[in-house]
């Protein structure tokens, strides 16, 4: 699991294995881009080059050091897969460990070892392709010279490399100390698709027979010698400082330790995590008063609402002339949505290991920001950033939220005040009351509409807090000067549909609670506001809102396979089953395309999602087993989220703590997800987010068809409406 | 000191009566596949069998198991090869993974007890697991996969 120790183990025995960094090393040793701009203004670029590391041992196993944090996404498999295929060696000896943060495995231009933005494949998989294409060649010279034939006479298969001619093989184990003495080709020849015999196939995971039998090691799990365990208690207001706290109320708990301050709170620290969650949930504790401690929905939906109507906006897209359009138009549709602040809930709290020993530090953090990690805990313990190792178990769901290292700094401050190693771990209370959330939004769209029914222009003015604004502030401030692309994500960064005049602005509204990237980030809103408003343009001018969707997509032919393919998959032109109904979205995100057909019945107040069919065009595809499972997890992800979930405010704090609560989506209410996979052969694009964005306002257009009602605040059961 | 007997095995913990079972399990006996998830038996993550029965071990005091036979995803089957973990990764079930003892847990009691179950059986027997990445249809899947084979 500690992909820092063979990353030294095999530079160390760099004379008996092939070691492989896949950029030219004048690449890697150039200091880090500054970032533009236009670089950043992008949620799907801003990245620039990037190596990772590959090891082949004189065994002939396969080592490979991945980038991206396992969130249970399959990446480790498919870069196993991509080894594999193009090194030409079996699955089975390829092994994938955790990077270490190191210029090797970091995103440029923001230079940072990260998982996000569903990465994992769409990023990684043309780098890790040249890398094993570099070492691949390196072995096939080597045999050439050892043979005393020409390369091009050689083949590789299984391991080994092949004269034909002679009959003769080599595995590569004992190439290996010759090949790696050699130059790496800066262009090496990278296999075209037609000769790709692992990737493109379902492959089961390499992680999965370690979650079914308990072996499985995730942050929580972690335990040292003399390990302390220890629990956080949190403000549960944003932005208020710990005042005070009295230790002498816990004094009674059998095995606590110590009282840890922290600067929102305090950390409990004791023999075993019970005695820290006890303590941590008695303890009696002050914090100091803040500006907004007195927020709640009502007043955060006026600030959403107010900011609809009028202040500063940014207009990431104007085009045409939107108001000529409106103005001239035979008639005007306008719809306003809003949905609330929504929680990852990853069933596994956050949480940190860390241990200092003199001037080192070890972390072990189930983390999607091993560079923040190690930012966070050097500062704090006051050590060389290169001094600290980070350690990425199992991770127990990330969506996002494990982009955020706070726990670490905590854990890094209790490690060093109690001087032993220590395990912090966030209640589940914390967990909601903190999460840093999906933040609360609102729009107002309007369409103009001619007198054949066509859409002449379309405007969205949206309202919310800014996730840029949290996630990089000084990104934010500075080189973006003030505008978010998370803010109107999937809507002013596409050009998909055709409108004809189109303006999209947002307005930046602030409040105390922190908002952060969340499974799909902007298009989890943009989309629902988008796409259930195309249905009301459709409802307005007498349209099937399948057939709208081709009139606004009919230039673009990739974007028209989707949605006739999701269309057919779904039975849209065949009547659906008594009592059931259906309803159409779409969505571009990451580089892929989803449209979702939604068969849904209601009775009453009781919505039923009997189906969803999925189709995704995410260009190629490695484990198409694990875009299946993305698609469906995506959708159930969906539909809990806008049938179930919001976390509100009252005295500037969640009132939801905890699954009592705050529901997530059970068993007996998950739809059947019937899912089809495009391969266009477009750019590989991102798996793990694009399936989410369309859940909520396909089940809402199908609910519409079914009785009329158009939902336009979230959750359902806001609206009275249960799943 | 209180005694318990987990996976066949007499084990002694030096440890509150008042300690839930879940942490006894993690922190002094070393079985971390038992999940925290929420500590209010809302997510299924701690599910363990206390006499078979599936049990949130989260909400159950290690004072009151005194000759209580306890089972945890470890000791569910001696090689990890119960018809369900087989099941469970034909099926390719897990994404993150943490809730899956947890599932397992109270899919094989389910099996236990009712060796066909219908949908409707499994939706009742697994209302309390929360999977929060989705894997409710492979879950599905599996266990009918695993009964069709029993």
């Amino acid at each position: 699991m500690d992909g820092m120790i063979e990353r030294r183990t095999l530079l160390a025995t760099g004379a008996a294995a092939l070691v492989v960094p896949l950029a030219p090393a004048s690449a890697q040793q150039a200091p880090p881009p500054v970032i533009t701009a236009a670089a950043a203004n992008s949620p799907n670029g801003g990245v620039g080059q990037v190596t990772a590391f590959l090891r082949i041992a004189p065994d002939g196993r396969v080592t490979f050091a991945s980038p991206v944090t396992e969130m249970g996404q399959g990446t480790h498999t498919s870069h196993a897969m991509i080894v594999a295929d193009e090194l030409d060696v079996p699955l089975a000896q390829v092994t994938v460990v955790a990077g270490q943060p190191e210029p090797a495995l970091r995103l440029q231009p923001v230079n940072e070892m990260y998982s996000g933005a569903s990465f994992g494949i769409r990023f990684w998989h043309d780098r890790i392709r040249r890398a094993c294409a570099q070492a691949r060649g390196a072995l096939v010279q080597a045999a050439a010279e050892r043979l005393g034939v020409a390369a091009d006479t050689l083949s590789t298969a299984e391991g080994r490399v092949t004269h034909a001619a002679s009959n003769r093989s080599v595995p590569y184990a004992e190439l290996v100390e010759a090949a790696s003495r050699l130059p790496l080709a800066e262009t090496p020849r990278i296999k075209p698709a037609a000769e790709r015999r692992v990737t493109g196939r379902a492959a089961p995971r390499m992680d999965i027979p370690a979650k079914t039998n308990g072996s499985a090691i995730y942050g929580h799990d972690i335990r040292l010698p003399n390990m302390a365990y220890a629990v956080a208690r949190l403000s549960p207001v944003f932005g208020a400082e710990l005042d005070g706290f009295d230790r002498a109320s816990i004094s009674a708990i059998r095995g606590i330790i110590d009282v840890v301050a922290l600067k929102n709170g305090v950390a409990v620290v004791a023999e075993n995590s019970w005695a820290a969650m006890e303590g941590a949930k008695r303890i009696t504790i002050r914090f100091k008063p803040t500006p907004e401690q007195n927020l709640d929905s009502a007043e955060l939906s006026r600030r959403l609402r107010a900011g609809l109507e009028g202040g500063p906006a940014t207009r990431p897209r104007n085009d045409g002339d939107v108001d000529a359009a409106l103005s001239g138009a035979a008639r005007v549709v306008e719809a306003t949505y809003e949905v609330p602040f929504l929680a990852h809930a990853p069933m596994e709290t956050e949480n940190a290991t860390v241990h200092i020993q003199g001037d080192k530090v070890e972390v072990w953090a189930s983390t999607q920001h091993q560079d923040w990690c190690a930012r966070d805990a050097a500062r704090v313990a006051g050590v060389p950033r290169e001094n600290v190792v980070i350690h990425t178990p199992m991770t127990g769901g990330g969506f996002g939220r494990r982009l955020h290292t706070e726990v670490v700094e905590q854990a890094t401050t209790v490690a060093k005040a109690i001087n032993r190693p220590v395990k912090l771990i966030w209640t589940r209370e914390d967990e909601f009351a903190q999460s840093y959330w999906r933040p609360a939004f609102a729009a107002k769209l309007r369409a103009a509409v001619d007198a054949e029914g066509k859409v002449t222009g379309l405007a969205i003015r949206a309202a919310g807090q800014s996730v840029m604004g949290d996630y990089r502030p000084a990104l934010f401030a500075g080189p973006l000067r003030g505008n978010d692309p998370f803010a109107l994500q999937s809507i002013a960064d596409t050009r998909r549909y055709d409108f004809g005049a189109f303006r999209a602005e947002w307005h930046r509204v602030e409040a105390a609670p922190k908002v952060w990237l969340w499974r799909s980030v902007g298009g989890s809103q943009m989309c629902f506001f988008l796409e259930s408003f195309l249905d009301e343009v459709a409802a307005a001018t007498r349209k099937d809102p399948y057939a709208l969707r081709r009139e606004l997509l009919a230039k673009d032919a990739r974007a028209l396979r989707v949605l006739d393919t999701a269309a057919q998959r779904g039975g849209w032109q065949s009547a659906p089953p008594a009592g059931r109904h259906r309803g159409i979205a779409f969505v571009d995100l990451y580089d892929s395309l989803v449209a979702q057909v939604a068969e849904v019945s209601v009775t009453g107040n009781e919505v039923r999602v009997h189906k969803v069919s999925v189709v995704i065009d995410c260009g190629d595809v490695v484990n198409p087993d694990s875009v299946e499972a993305q698609m469906q997890g995506s959708v159930i992800w969906g539909l809990s989220s806008m049938a179930l979930e919001g976390v509100t405010l009252k005295d500037g704090a969640a009132e939801q703590r905890n699954f009592d609560t705050y529901p997530i989506l059970r068993i007996g209410s998950a739809p059947a997800v019937d899912v089809t996979i495009i391969r266009s052969g477009e750019r590989t694009g991102g798996v793990g987010e694009p399936g989410v964005p369309p859940v909520a306002p396909a089940v809402c257009n199908a609910i519409f068809a079914a009785t009329g009602r158009r939902v336009r605040s979230l959750p359902l059961a806001s609206q009275g409406l249960n799943v | 000191m209180i005694d318990l007997m987990v996976n066949g095995q007499a084990r002694r913990v030096d440890a509150d009566p008042d300690m839930p079972l879940l942490w006894a399990l993690r922190d002094m006996l070393g079985l971390t596949g038992t999940k925290y998830g929420c500590g209010i038996a809302q997510c299924g993550a701690c599910t363990v069998h206390v006499d078979g029965a599936p049990t949130r071990s989260c909400q159950t005091r290690i004072g009151d198991l005194a000759g209580r036979r306890i089972t945890t995803i470890e000791g569910l089957h001696p090689e990890g090869q119960h018809p369900l973990q087989q099941a469970w990764v034909a099926a390719q079930v897990p994404q993150c993974g943490f809730c899956q003892s947890g599932q397992i847990m109270s899919a094989a009691a389910l099996l236990a007890e009712n060796r066909r179950p219908s949908d409707a059986d499994i939706d009742a027997a697994m209302a309390g697991n929360i999977c929060r990445c989705g894997t409710y249809p492979r879950i599905r899947a599996a266990i009918h996969d695993a009964a069709a084979k029993a």
